[in-house]
């Protein structure tokens, strides 16, 4: 799969449709209510939210659709609440080492599946496949335990262990090396490349489409994993931001305003992301289905 | 290339290969084996013991006294009706309603539909935990959106997340908030790959607009939307996970807790390692029977378009 692969819109709409009723246009139009229903309903809570977090103090109740007096207070407020720099950093790396390190692991053991039959392959790629099936709640005592027994609890590092290989970058990038054409790995191989100067130099250049959505994916899924970090973690300045939210919260109080400025804060590299590669975000995530 | 000219180098390589491929799997495999397989048989293996997660208190080995316990105890019981009540709830919201609205808007004009496409996708990569504070915001019972306009009309507010009848189909909303663009964009797309001649054709013998849904798309589209529905029933009670622990806890009266907050529920609030494996190898050995009928079935039911 090439990049080409990726640009190729999923819902091209068939030209060679005739609209056959009149009523054609009054379904259209009908069609188009129901689409905007289903995007208000979409987007209307990340608009309000981002509002909100806009709102003064003494206007946050209001329900006027747009903050008429806009104000930074409830970010000053969430920065002086939690080390929310602190914490987006950690996020940042968090995320960014999990999807360096799981793109890596990934490559070389879909490098082993395209390139070579050896003894029980079928048996340890369905062992790979399985894992999906494992919830993490099933295993999260376990982990939890091994990550104590190491002395690593409360460190950002230790997220990352779990993340360190992926059933879905190995059996995603494995399924484009096997579709990659033989012809062009043989011819390599004529040249007197080796496996390794095979991968790297042949099909990792040739797969970086492939690869990049992978990556686009592993980085917003890490940046957004709550349930991992809420067991490791013991202070604010260890933590990841999805954590910093939730303490907003268990506070008892009505800290709506920096509730929601935190709330934006820790979407708004996601929410970038998106809007400048927003084509790739979506494919990307309908190529490997939900998770 | 030639076949010919292809063959022999792969044969000459053979011996030297022999470990090649495992060193290349290594790294994916050892973490796959340490953070998910050897988990698994520890699970197993503490699921039969009595301990409080501290290091030096002792590791008692009670047998099955665990599995009695669990399925002796109404909280097990109430925690797996109330994850048939998510997956049923979330049905319609992660494939019906995504389903007719992707037949329903097929024809729209490619144009205004890639900016629907582009905002209904948004929740998708929203932080759970942010969707957690911005529908607690948006549903709070004083001062959120939602009960001023409720109270705007004159009725009563609604205790969306502190009263137990109504606290779970909140969550299952706002799971569903998080799902229902996603599932509409797979099945629009996979609505838009059927091939239109087939549409055509069912036109031309006379078939009405109902009957080439019924009888050309839904057939087509059954493989996608069997595998939503398997998608729905094995991850959905899971996707919920995250609201029920920052919004409700569980709460109230157990309303919302399912079978998986009911494992952190036992092994992290109630410390009891035990309880929580135990529960958790029940939860496994159900999880994968239901998973392997789902597949079955996925491969006997569903059409193909080739």
């Amino acid at each position: 799969m090439t990049t080409d692969a990726l640009a190729q819109p999923a819902l091209v709409r068939p030209i060679t449709l005739r609209r056959i009723s009149d009523r054609s246009g009054l379904n259209t139009a009908a069609g188009h209510l129901l689409m905007v229903l289903l995007s208000i309903f979409c987007l209307f809570p990340v608009y309000w939210m981002v509002a909100s977090s806009f709102r003064p103090a003494n206007a946050m109740f209001e329900t006027s659709l747009w903050p008429m007096t806009g104000s930074l207070d409830n970010y000053t407020q969430a920065i002086d609440a939690i080390p929310i720099g602190r914490m987006l950093i950690n996020t940042l790396v968090f995320s960014a080492v999990s999807t360096v390190l799981q793109l890596l692991t990934g490559i070389l053991a879909a490098f082993a599946f395209a390139r070579w039959k050896f003894p029980f392959d079928k048996l340890v790629y369905t062992g790979v496949a399985l894992t999906w099936l494992v919830p993490f709640q099933v295993v999260m005592i376990p982990n939890y335990l091994l990550v104590a027994q190491m002395g690593l609890l409360d460190n950002v590092l230790a997220l990352i262990l779990p993340n360190l290989a992926s059933a879905l970058a190995i059996l995603l990038l494995a399924q484009a090396m096997r579709g990659f054409p033989k012809e062009v790995v043989e011819a390599a191989r004529m040249d007197g490349a080796r496996n390794w100067r095979i991968l790297w130099e042949v099909l990792v250049p040739n797969l970086r489409g492939t690869i990049a959505s992978l990556a686009i994916l592993i980085f917003i899924s890490t940046w957004n994993e709550y349930f991992w970090p809420l067991l490791l973690s013991r202070t604010a300045e260890n933590s990841v931001v999805q954590i910093g939210i939730q303490m907003f919260m268990t506070t008892e109080g009505n800290q709506w305003g920096p509730l929601m400025a935190a709330s934006t804060l820790a979407s708004l590299p996601v929410l970038i992301i998106y809007i400048v590669l927003q084509r790739q975000v979506v494919q990307s995530f309908m190529k490997s289905g939900i998770r | 290339m030639t076949i010919a000219s292809a063959a022999p180098p792969r044969l000459r390589r053979m011996t030297q290969s022999r470990w090649a491929p495992w060193l290349y799997l290594s790294p994916a495999l050892i973490t796959l084996v340490v953070w998910i397989y050897w988990p698994l048989v520890d699970a197993v293996r503490l699921s039969f013991y009595q301990w409080n997660m501290l290091p030096n208190s002792p590791q008692l080995f009670v047998g099955w006294d665990n599995y009695q316990r669990i399925f002796a105890l109404p909280k097990f019981w109430q925690a797996l009706r109330n994850t048939g009540v998510y997956i049923a709830g979330l049905l319609p919201l992660a494939v019906l309603i995504p389903l007719a609205i992707a037949i329903y808007t097929h024809d729209l004009p490619a144009r205004s539909r890639n900016v629907y496409r582009a905002i209904i996708f948004v929740p998708m990569i929203i932080a759970p935990v942010v969707a957690a504070a911005v529908w607690r915001w948006l549903l709070d019972p004083g001062y959120g959106l939602a009960n001023q306009a409720i109270k705007g009309v004159g009725l009563e507010p609604v205790k969306f997340l502190s009263d137990p009848k109504v606290a779970i189909w909140t969550v299952i909303l706002i799971t569903g908030w998080k799902l229902m663009g996603f599932s509409t964009l797979i099945l629009a797309a996979a609505n838009a790959n059927i091939n239109p001649s087939l549409i055509e054709a069912a036109r031309m013998d006379g078939a009405s607009k109902w009957e080439v849904i019924r009888d050309v798309r839904l057939p087509l589209l059954s493989s996608t939307v069997l595998f939503l529905v398997v998608m729905t029933i094995l991850l959905g009670a899971q996707w919920s996970f995250t609201y029920i622990n920052v919004l409700t806890g569980g709460g109230p009266l157990g309303s919302t807790t399912n079978i998986y907050y009911l494992l952190w529920d036992f092994g992290f609030s109630t410390m009891s390692v035990g309880w929580g494996s135990a529960a958790a190898v029940i939860l496994f050995l159900g999880f994968g029977a239901l998973a392997f009928v789902l597949f079955r079935l996925i491969d006997r039911y569903s059409f193909h378009d080739n």
